[in-house]
Formats: C-alpha cells, sequence, structure tokens
C-alpha cells in the first residue's frame, strides 16, 4: 500500500523503495519531463480541471506534478474570477454564458490555450500520468508478490548465501 | 510577445513544427514502459531504442494511411 501511494505522489518513488533505484530515477525524471515539456507548451490552463475533465483525471496521475498543476491552475482562474468584482457577476449569468466571459478573460491574459497547442499540450500531460499509472501498477504489484530489489541482486544473493 | 512566462503562458506553434513533438512523446513512452518491463537494465537502451522507432514508423504510417483515405473517401 505505501509503495502504491509512494508510487503516485513522487513517480519513481515507489520503485525506489522496493529497491530498485536505477528504475525510479529514470521513472521520475522521464514523467516529470514529460508532463513539463506539456505544461510548457501549454500554460498554466493545461491541466484544467473545469473544461477537460478527462485529461484532468490523466493528470492528477502525475501525483504532486499534477497537484502543483492543479493549484497554479486555480489559482490563476480565481484571480481573474474576482477582478473587478466578477465574481458576483458571473452568478447572474447561465452557465453558457459564464464560460463565454471566461474564455474572454483568459484571452486577454493571454492564457487561452488554443489549437493546435492544446491538443500536443494535454497530450504530453495526460500522457505523463498514464505512464505513472502503470508505474504505479507495476509496484503495487511487484510489493504484493514481495518482490524487492533487481532481479541480478537476488541471484547474487541467493548465491551468497550458498 | 511582451511579458511572456514559461510555464504560465502558452506556445504559439505551428501544426507543421508540432507533429515533430510525436518523437519526444514515442521517446518517453518507451523510456517508462520499457523501465519497467525489461529484465536486465543493461538491455535498457537497445530495447527503448527498437520500441521508439517501432512506435515512430507505426503512428507516422498510421497517419500516412488515414490521411490517404480521408483524401480519397472523404
Amino acid at each position: 500500500m505505501l509503495a502504491l501511494l509512494l508510487a503516485w505522489l513522487v513517480p519513481g518513488a515507489g520503485h525506489v523503495y522496493l529497491g530498485r533505484n536505477t528504475r525510479g530515477v529514470i521513472i521520475f525524471l522521464t514523467i516529470g519531463a514529460t508532463f513539463w515539456i506539456g505544461v510548457a507548451m501549454g500554460g498554466v490552463m493545461t491541466v484544467d480541471s473545469r473544461n477537460e475533465r478527462w485529461w484532468f483525471i490523466a493528470d492528477m496521475f502525475t501525483g504532486v506534478h499534477g497537484l502543483v498543476s492543479w493549484q497554479r491552475q486555480d489559482h490563476v482562474w480565481n484571480r481573474l474570477l474576482n477582478e473587478d468584482g466578477q465574481a458576483q457577476r458571473l452568478g447572474q449569468l447561465d452557465p453558457a454564458q459564464q464560460q463565454a466571459l471566461l474564455d474572454k478573460k483568459l484571452s486577454d491574459a493571454g492564457l487561452a490555450l488554443v489549437a493546435p497547442t492544446d491538443t500536443v499540450a494535454r497530450a504530453f500531460a495526460g500522457v505523463a500520468g498514464l505512464l505513472n499509472m502503470m508505474c504505479i501498477f507495476d509496484a503495487a504489484l511487484l510489493s504484493l508478490m514481495g518482490i524487492r530489489g533487481e532481479a541480478t541482486d537476488r541471484v547474487s544473493q541467493g548465491r551468497q548465501g550458498q | 510577445m511582451n511579458g511572456w512566462t514559461l510555464f504560465y503562458h502558452p506556445m504559439t506553434l505551428d501544426f507543421y513544427r508540432l507533429l515533430w513533438m510525436l518523437i519526444p512523446l514515442c521517446a518517453f513512452v518507451a523510456i517508462t514502459y520499457k523501465t519497467i518491463r525489461v529484465e536486465n537494465l543493461r538491455r535498457l537502451p537497445l530495447e527503448i531504442l527498437l520500441l521508439c522507432v517501432y512506435l515512430v514508423l507505426g503512428l507516422s504510417g498510421l497517419g500516412v494511411g488515414l490521411y490517404i483515405v480521408q483524401r480519397l473517401w472523404m
């Protein structure tokens, strides 16, 4: 259970916890690079909890990377909403009008993520999450099977024990 | 672009340049997948390279195929 939690929170940490340090470091660097390349292309609105639910769920599998990006996106969203008391005005609008107003504010702030960059940016960030999901399952399965360390280490330990 | 900040503002990239991003994406998928699958870490670079080539060629082929289908029948 701890391996699963660690693998989700910090990509690669589950493998390090299971004694697979090299693999853990490679996973940490690769997932981090994939996710942040996506955010570098798409900006702060790449992780969008309001309009891109499926990508958002995939993003959240990157653990700390996704959580930091979600917090940044939420902070920017709330700042835009609260400019000039807009939040109160938005309450009087229907959802379509609210969305149109928010889209305009994002566009004015230079933060609107538009095609074709949005697809590629969200694909990078989302694929990072899906790749980490695979690593989480791997760490959880290794933990359940009681496998620790590399196979080569276990063979050499077995030879020393004979 | 005045006041542009990395990780905050989106980049302006054209579609054809974005297509090249398929290569790093395939590389990252190959690295992660092979890192957890390969038995012996010494074989890791070769396995990653092979999978990356397969992915790039496969997806490029699929893209070209779908482009031809779309051009001819739609």
